[in-house]
């Protein structure tokens, strides 16, 4: 936990978890359990789990669904940009922390891309003259600009990815969370998008927290890997390290091959010079045996 | 099904007619619409019938209005017989279908020409509250996706063996329940993600949004509504005349 | 399965497929990869009958699509589509998994001995008498595999299985995936996981733009990158990893234990460790 502490204090906290549980009313189990976790600015996070782990709880915790729009056994604080969460109103919320949800058919609400990508401003009651600023702002960052005028059933699924990304965009949020955004896409299209978040954060210093099935794709990108289990929080730390520890394998999570193979290594003893995050480096590895 | 999406869905066509002010469209359709129901002679709904398609000629939807007012005469034929048996009288009959078919055309004209978006600022310049101009939009926008569903839901079922085309009617009814709960289920949870991306982009912050796009008038959107008034005013007049001296 | 010359074009008048000649002999495994859009969906849809070929023709044990109805030939090849809600409309799970045996006819003594069976299998016998819109993703997902195994086709089709699951689930479907395999099963899964599919070494089928691109044996179309590069496909990460190695064993790795293994006989080789 050192490092982590240590590589965080070089950056500013920007939400920090503390000692957070919620039950929701129809349950017995809390979903989420005595969970802290700070993350820092301009940081990757890679959040992974079984299914029922409570990773889509904790999401909804960060962002204000719960508790404005799910109330239930509220305990311990979640803090993002020195707001509150469960004191500060949906609406100066989504000004700092985005959401994006697995499914981009169901956040595409208009008719067509550029007025869905107004959708967040008009209820902010931005004036019209900047309200098109930032909408061309947002569609030009993400790629869309030239199917502003399309209707969402003539988008692709990865175009419409990126429309629903840039109408979370144009609220200008400082993390961006995004729940699974590439389980329904193909692997050529879903490496785009990862190219696409770690272009974001790197040009603006968006902080991105992604919930992640796939983890090869992220892990080239992340700057830390939180594993969750049963409500809490059981593995945090740079992915290199949390992969390299046997642990990983028994909590559900699909640990790509590769982090396998070297699990499997160090316990026959075989010594490497680091961790290796890609075939092409565990091979070099291997090579130089 | 051909009807309701080739009558009533909007498609993107560039005409003189698309590019006027949405209000324009709707006072052309609803001056349409009340000269059907004004007018009191054979002759003269056919003239309002041969205007619509005129005017659906300028918008270049010609073959969309004609198609809608084919599917339409199913209707028609009924109405007039149900005219033709209580009141009658072959031409009052006529009158009546011909009635019908007007109206469901001018109704047609609007919605084929006018945009969601467009119908979005239509409501909110009506003072429609924000809720129900919202409800109305998402349930346009979802139609091709619901309707996309429905088909997937048929394929996944006919795969399990169920055959829609075979048995009576009582049969064929509760076939549809294999298809019709799925369907009503993905509604349901497509709301709920849909309430959560709402509220995650701050809706309902302020019960009066601001707008992206703002609707302006043109000279030709005042001319061809000025046009369109006064000679709504010269039939008016022309039908008084008529109906108070019976010329 | 016979597709001879199949070529599919939508009412919008796109070509969804152009001229597919494949014949699937019984008892095969089959994988089909591709970018979305890239006819696989399509192409699976005709095996049943859902859609029938806007020229040539596809046979199923000898007949022809055409002649028959989707649900005659659903009885010989079953398709498990992407999305469990699209399917799940019972007040029971156990009514659920009848669905389809009692629309074939099945007599009720063999409708029961299915159901307990399916049930049993696919470890959802506590969720008999539950109403299936209740369970939670993964169990939806192993109870539409349920529902179509329980008749027992000849072939069975898997249209993404592996989308959103998490380890467990994976490891419960490839298990599943064995019990298919040794049965005689002749199966086509479509799938983009290639990391799932490579341990499985299928025949591939390699879609893009309408056309079967690439038609062989796994290893050897994996390690055309050009061709996977055309087809928006990746490589799998052992395959990787082989490609890269300076010194290897003759045919790649399948899985991690192989490549332990592997290690373990080249550092004893050197009489290292």
């Amino acid at each position: 936990m050192s490092a982590t502490t240590s590589r965080l204090s070089e950056k500013k906290v920007l939400a920090s978890v503390e000692g957070l549980s919620f039950r929701y009313p129809d349950s017995q189990k809390p979903a989420v359990n005595d969970v802290s976790l700070e993350i820092g600015e301009g940081e990757v996070v890679l959040l992974a789990g079984p299914s029922g782990c409570g990773k889509s709880t904790l999401l909804r915790c960060l962002n204000g669904l719960i508790p404005h729009m799910y109330p239930g056994d509220y305990r311990g604080s979640v803090t993002v940009s020195g707001l509150r969460v469960a004191d500060t109103p949906m609406s100066t919320l989504s000004q700092s922390v985005g959401l994006l949800f697995q499914n981009p058919e169901n956040q595409i609400f208009m008719f067509s891309v550029e007025r869905d990508v107004a959708f967040g401003l008009q209820n902010l009651s931005v004036p019209t003259e900047e309200m098109r600023s930032r909408v061309d702002e947002a569609m030009r960052l993400l790629g869309v600009s030239d199917l502003a005028q399309r209707a969402p059933h003539e988008l692709s699924d990865g175009q419409k990815q990126r429309a629903a990304l840039a109408g979370v965009m144009a609220m200008r949020p400082k993390v961006i969370i995004l729940d699974e955004p590439t389980s329904l896409l193909d692997p050529k299209t879903a490496l785009d998008v990862v190219s696409l978040i770690e272009r974001l954060n790197r040009e603006l210093g968006i902080t991105f927290i992604v919930v992640e099935h796939r983890l090869e794709l992220l892990i080239p990108i992340a700057d830390r890997l939180v594993v969750m289990d049963g409500g809490s929080k059981v593995m945090d730390g740079p992915p290199r390290e949390v992969l390299a520890d046997p642990r990983v394998e028994g909590y559900g999570v699909s640990v790509p091959p590769v982090s396998r193979l070297y699990n499997a290594l160090s316990k026959d003893g075989v010594r490497l010079t680091r961790v290796p995050e890609t075939p092409e480096e565990m091979a070099e590895e291997l090579n130089a045996l | 099904m051909y009807w309701l999406s080739g009558g009533f869905v909007f498609r993107r066509v560039v005409s003189p007619f698309h590019r006027l002010d949405p209000r324009v469209k709707l006072l052309v359709s609803v001056e349409f619409f009340v000269l059907s129901l004004l007018v009191p002679t054979v002759p003269e709904i056919a003239l309002v019938l041969v205007a619509i398609l005129l005017v659906a000629g300028v918008a270049k939807s010609l073959r969309r209005i004609g198609r809608t007012m084919a599917f339409s005469s199913l209707f028609a034929v009924f109405i007039f017989v149900l005219n033709y048996l209580l009141v009658p009288g072959v031409l009052n009959a006529i009158l009546y279908s011909f009635r019908f078919l007007a109206i469901i055309s001018s109704t047609s004209l609007f919605f084929i020409t006018t945009s969601p978006d467009e119908l979005e600022q239509i409501m909110k310049w009506m003072r429609v509250p924000r809720d129900v101009v919202f409800a109305f939009v998402t349930a346009v926008r979802f139609i091709p996706v619901v309707m996309l569903d429905a088909f997937q839901i048929m394929d996944a079922q006919k795969s399990r063996g169920l055959e829609f085309e075979r048995g009576n009617l009582v049969r064929r009814v509760r076939n549809m329940v294999p298809i019709l709960i799925p369907l009503v289920v993905n509604s349901v949870i497509r709301s709920g993600e849909l309430a959560e991306a709402m509220e995650s982009r701050a809706y309902g912050s302020t019960p009066k949004p601001t707008s992206l796009y703002r609707m302006r008038t043109r000279w030709y959107d005042r001319a061809v509504a000025l046009a369109s008034l006064l000679l709504l005013f010269v039939v008016a007049l022309y039908i008084y005349h008529y109906v108070s001296f019976g010329v | 399965m016979e597709f001879r010359g199949v070529t599919f074009v939508h009412r919008t008048g796109v070509t969804a497929l152009s001229d597919v000649s494949l014949t699937v002999k019984a008892g095969e495994t089959v994988a089909i990869v591709g970018e979305n859009g890239a006819g696989k969906t399509t192409l699976v849809r005709h095996a049943n009958g859902l859609l029938k070929p806007t020229k040539g023709s596809v046979l199923v044990d000898g007949v022809d699509t055409r002649e028959t109805t989707t649900a005659a030939l659903s009885r010989k090849v079953g398709i498990a589509f992407q999305n469990p809600d699209h399917q799940l409309f019972s007040d029971s799970v156990e009514n659920e998994v009848s669905f389809a045996l009692r629309n074939f006819g099945f007599p009720d003594e063999l409708v029961a001995k299915r159901l307990d069976w399916a049930l049993n299998f696919f470890g959802l016998e506590q969720y008999r008498k539950s109403s299936p819109l209740v369970l939670s993703g993964g169990e939806k997902k192993r109870l539409t595999l349920a529902c179509i195994l329980a008749w027992d086709p000849e072939v069975v089709v898997l249209d993404e299985p592996t989308v959103g699951q998490d380890s467990l689930q994976k490891e419960k479907l490839a298990q599943v995936f064995r019990m298919l395999q040794s049965t005689g099963k002749t199966i086509v899964i479509v799938s983009h996981d290639v990391e799932f599919l490579w341990p499985i070494q299928p025949r591939l089928l390699v879609m893009s733009g309408g056309r079967v691109v690439a038609d062989g044996e796994i290893s050897k179309i994996m390690e055309d990158r050009e061709l996977l590069e055309g087809a928006r496909v990746t490589q799998p990460q052992l395959l990787r990893l082989y490609s890269a190695l300076r010194s290897r064993p003759a045919s790649p790795f399948l899985d991690v234990p192989d490549a332990r293994a592997w290690v373990a006989g080249g550092r004893a080789g050197r009489g290292v460790g």
